[in-house]
C-alpha cells in the first residue's frame, strides 16, 4: 500500500522541477522595474576552442544571403567555425571536413532579434541562467518563427534607471548558451516628478565627474603607484553603465494608449512632451537613449536622430487624431519609414493589446504575436519602408537597441552563428523557416519537427 | 412580453438525447490522428453555385415582408478603372483589365483592349495595382459611437437592433474603408444569448439610409463562450442558455404561425408585438441567424437546435478553436462558417499547429473543397470580430489562414463571395460582375500581403478614400 504512494511521491519530485520550468517562462517574469537586484554578473565569454582554431566547420552554400545590414548577396556562402561566423561571400575556401548545407533556391538571413519576448525557456530573473529551461517546447515554436534571441524581462518605467533584463538565446538543449548577456537594458520614465528629475540630473553630473576622476586616476597611476582609484558616488552605478555604453536606457513615454472600445476618442493622442523630455535626458547623458513606442515620433524624427537615440515601434499601433483638438495629432503608419529616413535605428514589435502577445504561445491570434514577427516589420513596409530596410528592424537594429550588436544581428565574420534558412523572401507572409541555427548548431528543422507538419505547402 | 421559462422541458430532454448521440458520433473521427494535408489542385469554379442560400428563401428582394433592403442605383459618376490585374473572384483574373462603373453599379468588366471608354466617363488609371471587390466583414461591432457592444438586459434580447447606431464616420468605419472593407454585418455582442438584430451596411454612404444593404442583416445568437456572464439566474449553464434561446425563438414561431394563418384568412391578425415582429423574418427565411459558437460541442448545438430542429437559415460566425471537427455534419446540414480571428489551432496531442481555415478546406474526405449548395468551398468565410481585432486587419486574418495552408484563391473568396453568399447578399456584392454594386478596392499589390495597401477605395460607385502617402490611414 505504501509503495505506490512512495513511488508516486518520488515520481512527483522527479517531475516537478520540469513542470515548473515549463511554466515559469510564461507566468513568472519576475523582478522587473525598480530595485532590479544585484549588478549584472560577469558575463561568461563565448565558448572558444582551446587551441584558438575552430574544431567544426559548417557552410551554408548557394543561398540568397541577406546580411541583416540591409545588403544582400546572391549565391553566397556562409562559413561557420564552431559557434561563430568565419566568412560570408563568394569563393570562400571550405576547410576539409566542412559540413555543407545546401541552400540553393533558399534565403539565408540572421536569426531574428526581438526586443520584447516572453516564455521560450527564458527563466525567472537574475541570474537568468539558473532558471532557463533549454527544453521548453516554446523554444521550438520561437525558432519556427525565426526568433533566435529576445529580451527577457523587458524593463518598465520608474524614477531611476533600473531593470533586470537579459538577452536570451533560443539555444535548444544547451542551457549554457541560453543567456547572451544580462544588464544591457535599463528602463526609466521619460517624464519624472520634479524632485526625481532634479535628483537624476544631479546623479548624472556626479557620474560624469566620477568618470573624469577615473580617467585622471588611470593617467596618474603610471606615475604614482600609490594613487587611489576614485569611489563611485552612491546611486550612480546604473548611470555609469549607461555612460560607458554597457547598458541602453529605455525611456517609457507613458502615453498614447488607444481603447478601440471607447469609440476612438480615448488615449492621449500625442506624446510629444514626453519625447522632448527624453531628448533632454539624452542630451544630459550625452548618449542616445531608446524611445519605447513613441506615438509622435513621426513629428520629430530629426530631433530624435540628432541625439543618436533609437526607437522601438509597433507600426500597426494606431491612435486616431482628434479633429477637434490640434494637440492630439495621433499616430502615423509612416512613422517607421520617417524614422528610418532620418537615420534612426529602429526595432519593431507586436502591439500589446487584448490578444497581442509578447511571446509565441499557442492560444493567441496568429499575426498578432511572436509567431509571426515579420508581420510587424511588414506593416512598417506598408507605411513606406523597403523590405530590406524592414529586415534590419528584426536583425541588426534590434541588436543595437538591445546593446548586443557586437555579438548578433548580422551575418558578419566574428559574430555568433545565429542563422535562418527560409523558403522565400523573409518579409513575405507565406515564408517559413526551414532551418534555424543558434551558436552554430542546427536547433530547428521544419522537416523534422511536428509543429508545422500539417501545413500544405 | 414573453420571457424564457423552463416550460419546454420535453423538447429539452429530446435535444439532450439527440446531442449525446451526435456527440459520440462527432468524437469518433477526432481521436484518430489526422492525415497530413494532401497536395492537390484546386477544383475549378463552376460558376455561381447558387443564387439564394436557403431553399425556401424569397426569390427576390421585393418579396421580403420583414427585411428591408437598402437602395440601389444611387447617382455616382461614370468611371473607367484600368488596372494591371483585375480579380473578379468568380472568374479568372484579368491581366490589363478594365471595370466600368456608373450610378452605383458595375456596367462592364473585361480586358482593356475589348472595352471602349464610354463618352463622358472619367478614366482612372490604377497602373500596376490590383483591382478587387470590396471585402465583406461578416462579424463585427464597429459602427456605434461608444461602448455599444452589449445590452445584456435579459438573457435573450430580440427587441434590440443595431440599425439605429450606424455612424459612418466612426473611426472603425473609416479604417474599414482604408482596409478595403466595403460591407459589414454590424451585430450586437455576445454578452447575452440573443444580442439583437444586426445590420448589413456599406462602410460608406451619404447617410446610413443610403449605406443600408439589408435590415435585419441577421439575428445575433451566442450559444456559449461569452453569454454565460449575462444577467439573471438563467444563462449560466448550457441547459439554461439553450432553453432561453429556444423559448424565445419558439415564441417568434407562434407569432409567425398566427400571422401566417391570418394571411391565409384562417384567423385574426395577431396583436402587434414589437419584440416578435422581426423574428417572423427568420421563419420566412429572409435573413440568417448569425451564431457566435466556437468549440465543436457548441457548434453541434447550433446544428441540432437552430438548423435542424427549427429549420432556420443559420451561419456560424467566429467559428474558432476546433469547430472544424463538425465539418461533415455541417456540410450535410448546410451550415457555413466564418473563421476568425483565431486562425490557428494547436493540437496538444501531436504538438501540431494547423490553420483553422485550411482545416475546413483540406481535411481528409470531409474537406470543403467542392462547391456544395451553401457550404463547401463557398461556405468558408473569415471575420475580425472588430474591435477585438481592429477592422483594418481583416485581410491579415485571411493572410494568416493562407499562411497556414488555405489556398490563396480561397483566402480571397473567403473575404468576398463566400461571405456574401452565406449572408444572402451575393446578388449585390462579393465579386466584380456586371450589375453588382460598384464596390472596388485598388490595392498596391496582393491584398493579403500585409505590405500592400489600399490606394483608392470605391463604395457604391463613389471614390470615398484616397490614400495619403505622407500620412496613410492604413
Amino acid at each position: 500500500m505504501r509503495l505506490p504512494i512512495l513511488a508516486s511521491l518520488v515520481a512527483l519530485l522527479l517531475l516537478s522541477p520540469d513542470l515548473t520550468a515549463q511554466r515559469r517562462g510564461r507566468f513568472n517574469r519576475g523582478g522587473q522595474g525598480e530595485g532590479g537586484g544585484s549588478p549584472a554578473a560577469e558575463q561568461p565569454a563565448a565558448p572558444q576552442a582551446t587551441d584558438g582554431k575552430p574544431k567544426k566547420h559548417t557552410a551554408i552554400t548557394g543561398g540568397d544571403v541577406y546580411l541583416g545590414t540591409g545588403q544582400r548577396i546572391t549565391g553566397a556562402t556562409v562559413l561557420i567555425g564552431d559557434d561563430k561566423i568565419l566568412a560570408v561571400g563568394h569563393k570562400i575556401e571550405l576547410p576539409e571536413g566542412t559540413t555543407v548545407i545546401d541552400a540553393k533556391g533558399k534565403t539565408v538571413c540572421p536569426g531574428f532579434v526581438c526586443v520584447y519576448g516572453a516564455g521560450m525557456g527564458q527563466g525567472r530573473g537574475t541570474p537568468w541562467i539558473d532558471s532557463c529551461n533549454p527544453f521548453d517546447p516554446e523554444i521550438k515554436q520561437g525558432l519556427a518563427a525565426g526568433v533566435t534571441s529576445f529580451l527577457a524581462g523587458a524593463p518598465r518605467g520608474g524614477n531611476s534607471p533600473a531593470g533586470d533584463a537579459a538577452v536570451v538565446k533560443l539555444a535548444w538543449g544547451k542551457v549554457e548558451d541560453m543567456v547572451l548577456q544580462e544588464g544591457t537594458v535599463l528602463g526609466m520614465n521619460a517624464q519624472l516628478p520634479a524632485g526625481e528629475r532634479e535628483k537624476f540630473r544631479d546623479l548624472v553630473k556626479q557620474a560624469k565627474e566620477h568618470r573624469r576622476a577615473q580617467e585622471d586616476f588611470l593617467a596618474k597611476k603610471s606615475e604614482d603607484p600609490t594613487a587611489k582609484p576614485p569611489k563611485a558616488p552612491a546611486g550612480t552605478e546604473k548611470i555609469l553603465d549607461i555612460l560607458s555604453g554597457k547598458s541602453k536606457l529605455w525611456l517609457q513615454l507613458g502615453g498614447g494608449g488607444f481603447n478601440p472600445f471607447g469609440g476612438g476618442r480615448t488615449g492621449a493622442g500625442s506624446d510629444l512632451d514626453a519625447i522632448r523630455s527624453a531628448m533632454q535626458i539624452a542630451a544630459e547623458l550625452g548618449t542616445g537613449v531608446v524611445l519605447v513606442k513613441p506615438l509622435s515620433a513621426w513629428l520629430c524624427a530629426d530631433e530624435i536622430a540628432a541625439t543618436d537615440s533609437m526607437v522601438i515601434l509597433s507600426p500597426r499601433d494606431r491612435v486616431p487624431a482628434d479633429p477637434a483638438d490640434p494637440d492630439r495629432t495621433g499616430s502615423n503608419l509612416a512613422s517607421a519609414a520617417l524614422c528610418n529616413q532620418a537615420g534612426i535605428p529602429l526595432a519593431v514589435t507586436c502591439p500589446v493589446g487584448m490578444f497581442g502577445g509578447a511571446g509565441v504561445g499557442t492560444n493567441g491570434l496568429l499575426g498578432m504575436d511572436l509567431n509571426t514577427p515579420t508581420v510587424d516589420a511588414a506593416f512598417a513596409v506598408r507605411g513606406g519602408m523597403t523590405s530590406s530596410q524592414a529586415l534590419r528592424t528584426l536583425t541588426l537594429d534590434a541588436a543595437k537597441i538591445l546593446g548586443v550588436d557586437h555579438r548578433i544581428g548580422s551575418l558578419e565574420a566574428g559574430k555568433d552563428a545565429d542563422i535562418l534558412i527560409l523558403d522565400g523572401d523573409p518579409m513575405h507572409y507565406r515564408t517559413f523557416v526551414e532551418v534555424a541555427i543558434v551558436n552554430g548548431r542546427v536547433v530547428y528543422e521544419l522537416a523534422n519537427e511536428p509543429l508545422y507538419s500539417r501545413i500544405h505547402r | 412580453m414573453t420571457r424564457p421559462t423552463y416550460r419546454s422541458a420535453v423538447v429539452l430532454t429530446f435535444a439532450i438525447a439527440a446531442l449525446t448521440i451526435s456527440s459520440l458520433r462527432a468524437q469518433t473521427p477526432s481521436t484518430e490522428r489526422r492525415d497530413p494535408i494532401p497536395k492537390g489542385s484546386i477544383p475549378k469554379d463552376t460558376g455561381n453555385s447558387l443564387d439564394v442560400w436557403h431553399p425556401n428563401r424569397p426569390a427576390t428582394e421585393a418579396e421580403h415582408q420583414v427585411a428591408k433592403w437598402g437602395p440601389r442605383g444611387l447617382p455616382s459618376p461614370g468611371y473607367v478603372f484600368f488596372a494591371e490585374k483585375v480579380l473578379p473572384i468568380t472568374a479568372p483574373p484579368i491581366e490589363n483589365g478594365v471595370v466600368v462603373t456608373r450610378n452605383g453599379v458595375i456596367e462592364a468588366i473585361g480586358r482593356a483592349k475589348d472595352i471602349a471608354v464610354p463618352d463622358g466617363y472619367e478614366v482612372v488609371d490604377c497602373g500596376d495595382a490590383w483591382l478587387v471587390p470590396g471585402f465583406i466583414e461578416p462579424h463585427c461591432h464597429i459602427a456605434s459611437a461608444s461602448f455599444d457592444l452589449n445590452d445584456t438586459v435579459h438573457p435573450t434580447n430580440p427587441e434590440f437592433r443595431t440599425l439605429d447606431l450606424i455612424t459612418l464616420e466612426h473611426d472603425q468605419m473609416q479604417m474599414a474603408r482604408a482596409g478595403g472593407v466595403s460591407t459589414a454585418l454590424y451585430i450586437p455582442g455576445s454578452g447575452s444569448n440573443m444580442g439583437g438584430f444586426g445590420t448589413l451596411t456599406k462602410t460608406w454612404g451619404r447617410s446610413p439610409d443610403e449605406a443600408l444593404v439589408r435590415f435585419p442583416g441577421s439575428l445575433k445568437i451566442a450559444q456559449a463562450g461569452n453569454p454565460e456572464r449575462a444577467s439573471g439566474d438563467l444563462g449560466a449553464g448550457m441547459m439554461g442558455m439553450s432553453d432561453g434561446i429556444r423559448s424565445t425563438l419558439l415564441d417568434g414561431k407562434r407569432y409567425h404561425d398566427a400571422y401566417l394563418a391570418f394571411q391565409q384568412g384562417k384567423g385574426e391578425k395577431p396583436k402587434f408585438d414589437p419584440t416578435l415582429e422581426l423574428l417572423r423574418g427568420l421563419y420566412l427565411h429572409e435573413f440568417p441567424l448569425s451564431v457566435h459558437t466556437q468549440i465543436y460541442q457548441v457548434v453541434l448545438q447550433t446544428l441540432q437546435e437552430l438548423r435542424l430542429e427549427l429549420g432556420l437559415w443559420t451561419v456560424v460566425v467566429h467559428g474558432e478553436f476546433d469547430a472544424f471537427r463538425m465539418r461533415q455534419e455541417m456540410r450535410e446540414a448546410g451550415l457555413p462558417i466564418a473563421a476568425g480571428p483565431r486562425v490557428y489551432h494547436f493540437d496538444t496531442r501531436y504538438n501540431e499547429i494547423s490553420g483553422l481555415m485550411a482545416d475546413w478546406y483540406w481535411d481528409g474526405e470531409d474537406g470543403w473543397r467542392d462547391q456544395v449548395k451553401g457550404v463547401g468551398r463557398d461556405g468558408i468565410g473569415v471575420n475580425t470580430d472588430s474591435p477585438v481585432v481592429p477592422q483594418e486587419q481583416l485581410t491579415l486574418q485571411a493572410a494568416m489562414g493562407v499562411r497556414l495552408g488555405l489556398p490563396h484563391e480561397v483566402g480571397l473568396r473567403a473575404l468576398t463571395i463566400n461571405n456574401a453568399r452565406f449572408l444572402g447578399i451575393d446578388h449585390r456584392v462579393g465579386s466584380l460582375d456586371v450589375g453588382k454594386d460598384a464596390d472596388l478596392g485598388v490595392w498596391s499589390g496582393d491584398p493579403l500581403d500585409p505590405r500592400s495597401h489600399v490606394k483608392l477605395f470605391v463604395v457604391n460607385g463613389t471614390i470615398c478614400y484616397r490614400r495619403n502617402p505622407a500620412r496613410p490611414a492604413w
